[in-house]
């Protein structure tokens, strides 16, 4: 596991630097998938089989092909990276990324204090079910979640769809654009 | 300067809590906690410096993904049985919400602009 562990972990963190800074979008869309795939890894590796499943089949397997389609569909932009723009933010970030880092130790040595002993590893995805089914439990979070969807099914045809209505009377404006 | 002298003390504080526990990595939280932190960075990184919109929902992911390590990895070592990956599980739900709408935005956007430069996607249109 140990092994597992470095493997997954770099492949996150390469496919994320690749995605951070390649010039091409399709190699960063590609990246980022390998990106993905190792963090669904690392779920592995802290025994949340279920969990790195839907990984894959949600990020890996959907999110990515959804961003391709909109690298298809859309892009002719630069894909450049703007230095003025790192060079402005740079310390904006570096403050943020203090403040963060304090959260975290601190957060970090009171679980560490705790000195609990991770439990071995249990499939999960029948827990994962009861939990989701449980009104004192994570009912409330499932049941939103089912509207959410609804709603965003909706919203994104009808945004997307919206596109496609007004071509025929907006396409002189369009053109002046 | 004395924020970043604090920030790396604190970082070697962190490692040397670690050192005394010399574990295999998977079983070490601040292991995790580096990983999903690199992520996090990248994730900053690609929606600063990029002005292409997927790159930014790109990055966003990332950042999404570095944030559902932490929760999963806090509630392993922290013994909260499955609260991290319920929470964890959420998150993975709307991410994937965010991006189908997200998507249709960007569509909308470039029907509209023709462009999805977001530096010059700024202005309101009827």
């Amino acid at each position: 596991m140990d092994f597992m562990f470095l493997v997954f972990a770099s492949l996150a963190v390469l496919g994320g630097l690749v995605m951070a800074f390649h010039h091409s979008i399709v190699h960063s869309a590609f990246a980022l998938v390998g990106a993905l795939f190792g963090v669904a890894g690392l779920y592995w590796t802290l025994g949340a089989d279920f969990l790195g499943g839907l990984q894959l089949l949600l990020y890996v397997g959907g999110v990515t092909v959804l961003l391709l389609f909109g690298v298809m569909l859309t892009t002719r932009d630069s894909a450049r990276i703007s230095t003025f723009r790192y060079i402005l933010m740079a310390p904006l970030v570096g403050v943020l990324a203090y403040f963060m880092l304090r959260t975290l130790q601190g957060a970090y040595s009171a679980v560490a204090s705790l000195g609990v002993t991770p439990a071995e590893p249990v499939p999960t995805a029948e827990l994962i079910g009861e939990q989701f089914l449980d009104p004192t439990g994570f009912l409330l979070p499932f049941e939103v979640a089912a509207v959410l969807l609804l709603l965003v099914l909706i919203g994104a045809v009808t945004v997307a769809r919206r596109g496609a209505g007004d071509a025929n009377a907006a396409s002189g404006d369009r053109g002046a654009a | 300067m004395s924020a970043l002298t604090l920030a790396v003390a604190q970082a070697e504080s962190v490692a040397a809590d670690a050192s005394v526990a010399a574990a295999p990595f998977n079983e070490r939280l601040d292991a995790y906690l580096v990983v999903s932190g690199l992520l996090f960075v990248l994730g900053i990184a690609t929606i600063l410096t990029r002005r292409n919109a997927l790159y930014v929902l790109m990055g966003t992911e990332l950042i999404l993904n570095a944030a559902n390590i932490n929760f999963v990895a806090f509630a392993r070592f922290g013994g909260y049985g499955l609260d991290g990956q319920m929470m964890a599980l959420v998150v993975v739900m709307l991410a994937a919400a965010e991006m189908a709408v997200a998507l249709a935005i960007v569509l909308r956007i470039f029907h509209d602009f023709g462009s999805i430069d977001l530096t010059r996607t700024d202005g309101l249109r009827d």
